[in-house]
């Protein structure tokens, strides 16, 4: 397969009429907006001027599946549907980055020197001004839960949060919560009983809230909703007070990269100070470098929260996610425990 | 001459090295798969845990069974190493129930696995694998059909945990070979240092200082000692012998020329020419006596002190007997004896010798038998085959010597313990010298009824010789 590629490449290096002026090519396949990263890209584009950079944005799933369909296959995978990402690490599809970064990168954000995660992205709840004028925002799960069962007329059609059916970061989110308490079940009742709306993105929760269409959102990624709550003063953006989930994107080479060397210099800028910098100072992804300064890192977060921050752990108890029993299960009892009401 | 062959430290060094390369080339093998083992056992014991987490998640709903994967199974499996993983559960007919990997288990390995938990290795996808199956009993309202799961992991895990105990053995072994050999130097020095002890005895020695060793010197050098001790006696002896023989010489010297001193005075005291005729005749008869003297003297030292000067050669021993018997019957001295040879062989007999030498053994020989027997003895010459050697042999029918004496007549100026005799006494000293050049044995014995018998028995001339 490898030799084939070798030959592929090769061929059409002879057929370019000028082949040491041209820049490698490099194709990245992201579920990641194009928007968010873009000054990443180009400080990526500045420091490697060599390096023609294919960034193709596109949902999770995709992303997932063109890992084994796509020929050729992307060099560089990045992702933030965890469980996923770490199947396709699981099955082989990653190649090892061995540079001092990469061996320097904290050992929980990163498996078999294969999967790095390289942003630290809160799980927030958000709501509408309006809803502050009816009854206390909610602090807690707990908060959520009563306000869900005390006011639910009020708020009933008023609630989103993601669609575990048809987003894989909300799937995880879902199956993580599930893992620490049992009385989640109880706030999915809670959801349903509210009429929530299920939407498969942050961004069109984000837009519902501007709308006014909706006055609460659990479980956003913190990353969008601060940026968009600093653009919409009419959205607040919560922290919440007991735990908050803490999501990981995570990128890998793939094992059958066409250009293995610019894949690498790429994963390496990305953990590297630069673009952990750029991630930290121009996009609101958060910094997993504890030595990085800037408004959106770890650190600060960690500062501003406290100790109450629960990364998704990236390890092989991820997988356990995709399992399509243990899915299906899952999503039985959501859809049990969404409709418990009706 | 001392030639340098090497050096004990060198030696003892070699020897070590060769043995603890051996030894430690055994010992490597033995621990590289001891090693494996003990990584293989923890790891494998892993994978069993996992095996039954996900059993204890098998569930029958409906008459199916259903699992749901535990994540804490998985980082079992996936272990502190990021193995990757790989985990199955199948039904009875061998069909997925859930999985992970399109890792295909062999046939004959559910078959085996029905039976008993099973570990297996495995290559998939381009790496190596360690499988687990285990069948598991799980009873439902519905059915009650067995499941099998299966777990397995990548290697890097157990080759890192059998490389890193392989190579703390290692350590530990270089670290004991390393300090063996430095205990072995100390310990080389330290069994040496009666050997310097001993040296630096022997250096500090005065060149006559022939006294035994005062030194204490351990078991293995005891011998070494002793012998030296037994040099230090035979140069003593030697050195005393030839001491005693020049002391011995003098005086035997010393007496004639004492006469003869005494007689030239009392001659030139005298004006009577009849007188000084007289001393002269006695002076000659004395000057030929101390010159025999001093002949013999020369001779013995030469044969004891020139060592093995001349080189042997065939010779026939009947016909010098002959020659020389006959020589001496001749002689005015033989006159008044009866000097015979007793029947020769026919053949001729071959000893190796000197014939110059032995031809001076037989003289003395005779001259003594003249000299010790009255007038009138019989004096007999004859050769006798003992054994597988020959002997040579001289008997009177004279007075003979008393057994005590016998011992020491082959001492120099010892004369059987008569003083009335004109002998130097230097006589059998000088035929055992000859006796000891030839390897011939000398035995002084009684002959009956009376007289002495002196036998000479010469080894057989095939085997004879030193330097043959």
């Amino acid at each position: 397969m490898r030799d084939r590629l070798c030959r592929l490449l090769l061929a059409s290096l002879l057929w370019l009429p000028l082949p040491g002026l041209a820049a490698t090519p490099l194709v990245v396949e992201a579920a990641l907006d194009r928007e968010v990263v873009a000054p990443l890209l180009e400080a990526f584009a500045q420091a490697h001027p060599d390096i023609e950079l294919i960034f193709r944005d596109r949902s999770t799933l995709e992303v997932d599946a063109l890992i084994e369909s796509a020929d050729p296959a992307p060099d560089v995978v990045l992702s933030s549907a965890m469980p996923w990402q770490m199947d396709r690490v699981n099955q082989g599809y990653a190649r090892r980055l061995d540079t001092p970064r990469a061996r320097e990168w904290p050992a929980w954000a990163k498996w078999r020197d294969e999967v790095f995660g390289f942003t630290f992205e809160p799980i927030v709840m958000a709501y509408r001004l309006d809803l502050s004028r009816h009854m206390l925002p909610p602090a807690t799960h707990a908060d959520l839960h009563t306000l869900l069962t005390t006011e639910r007329d009020t708020l009933r059609g008023k609630v989103t949060t993601y669609s575990p059916s048809r987003s894989g970061v909300g799937y995880t989110l879902f199956q993580q919560d599930a893992r620490y308490t049992p009385r989640f079940w109880d706030l999915v009742a809670a959801m349903g009983d509210a009429e929530a709306s299920l939407e498969a993105n942050t961004r069109a929760m984000l837009q519902g809230l501007s709308e006014g269409r909706y006055w609460l959102g659990y479980n956003l990624l913190g990353s969008y909703a601060m940026v968009w709550a600093q653009q919409h003063p009419e959205v607040i953006v919560r922290v919440p007070q007991d735990y908050a989930l803490v999501m990981m994107r995570m990128a890998f080479i793939h094992r059958d990269a066409p250009h293995p060397r610019a894949a690498e210099t790429f994963l390496d800028f990305l953990l590297g100070r630069e673009g952990q910098r750029v991630l930290a100072g121009q996009t609101p992804l958060f910094s997993v470098r504890p030595d990085v300064v800037g408004p959106y890192t770890a650190q600060r977060l960690r500062d501003q929260v406290g100790e109450r921050l629960y990364p998704i752990p990236l390890n092989a108890s991820l997988l356990a996610f995709v399992d399509p029993q243990r899915r299906a299960a899952f999503m039985a009892r959501w859809r049990r425990e969404f409709r418990r009401g009706d | 001459m001392i030639a340098v062959d090497g050096s004990l430290k060198a030696r003892l060094a070699v020897w070590l090295l060769v043995t603890v390369s051996g030894l430690g080339a055994l010992l490597m093998l033995e621990a590289y798969f001891t090693t494996r083992r003990a990584a293989e056992r923890a790891y494998d014991s892993q994978l069993e845990a996992a095996a039954l987490t996900i059993a204890e998640a098998v569930q029958w709903q409906e008459g199916r069974p259903l699992v749901e994967v535990p994540a804490a199974a998985l980082q079992i499996l996936a272990t502190r190493h990021q193995e990757r993983v790989f985990y199955a559960v199948l039904d009875d007919a061998g069909r997925r129930i859930s999985a992970n990997l399109d890792l295909t288990i062999p046939a004959e390995a559910r078959a085996a696995a029905a039976h008993a938990p099973l570990w297996r290795d495995l290559r998939h996808a381009g790496s190596g694998w360690r499988l687990h199956g285990r069948e598991h009993d799980s009873a439902g309202w519905e059915t009650q059909d067995p499941v099998q799961v299966w777990v397995g992991h990548t290697l890097s895990g157990r080759q890192a945990l059998a490389g890193e105990l392989f190579q703390r053995t290692v350590i530990r072994f270089l670290a004991m070979v390393l300090l063996a050999g430095l205990l072995m130097l100390l310990a080389m020095r330290v069994a040496l240092t009666p050997m310097r002890r001993l040296r630096h005895l022997l250096r500090r020695r005065e060149a006559d200082d022939m006294r035994p060793l005062d030194a204490r010197v351990p078991e293995e050098l005891r011998e070494m000692a002793e012998t030296l001790d037994t040099l230090f006696a035979r140069q003593r002896e030697s050195r005393d012998a030839l001491l005693r023989f020049t002391a011995d010489a003098s005086h035997q010297l010393k007496t004639p020329l004492a006469g003869l001193q005494s007689t030239s005075e009392l001659a030139l005291k005298s004006h009577q020419p009849d007188e000084w005729r007289r001393a002269l005749e006695a002076v000659h008869a004395g000057t030929q006596r101390t010159s025999r003297l001093a002949g013999q003297l020369l001779s013995l030292a030469r044969l004891r002190h020139v060592g093995d000067g001349g080189a042997l050669e065939p010779l026939d021993l009947a016909a010098l007997l002959r020659d020389t018997v006959l020589d001496w019957a001749g002689r005015e001295v033989a006159a008044d004896h009866d000097l015979g040879l007793a029947e020769l062989p026919a053949a001729p007999v071959t000893v190796r010798g000197e014939p110059w030498a032995l031809r001076e053994l037989l003289g003395n020989l005779i001259d003594n038998a003249l000299r010790y027997t009255p007038p009138g003895s019989e004096i007999t010459l004859g050769l006798a085959m003992a054994g597988d050697g020959v002997e040579l042999y001289i008997e009177d029918d004279g007075p003979g010597v008393p057994p005590e004496v016998r011992e020491r007549l082959l001492r120099p100026f010892e004369r059987g313990g008569r003083q009335d005799t004109r002998g130097s006494g230097l006589g059998l000293a000088i035929v055992d010298s000859i006796a000891r050049r030839h390897d011939a044995h000398l035995r002084v014995s009684a002959r009956q009824p009376h007289g002495l018998r002196v036998a000479l028995h010469f080894p057989p001339a095939g085997k004879e010789g030193k330097d043959a």
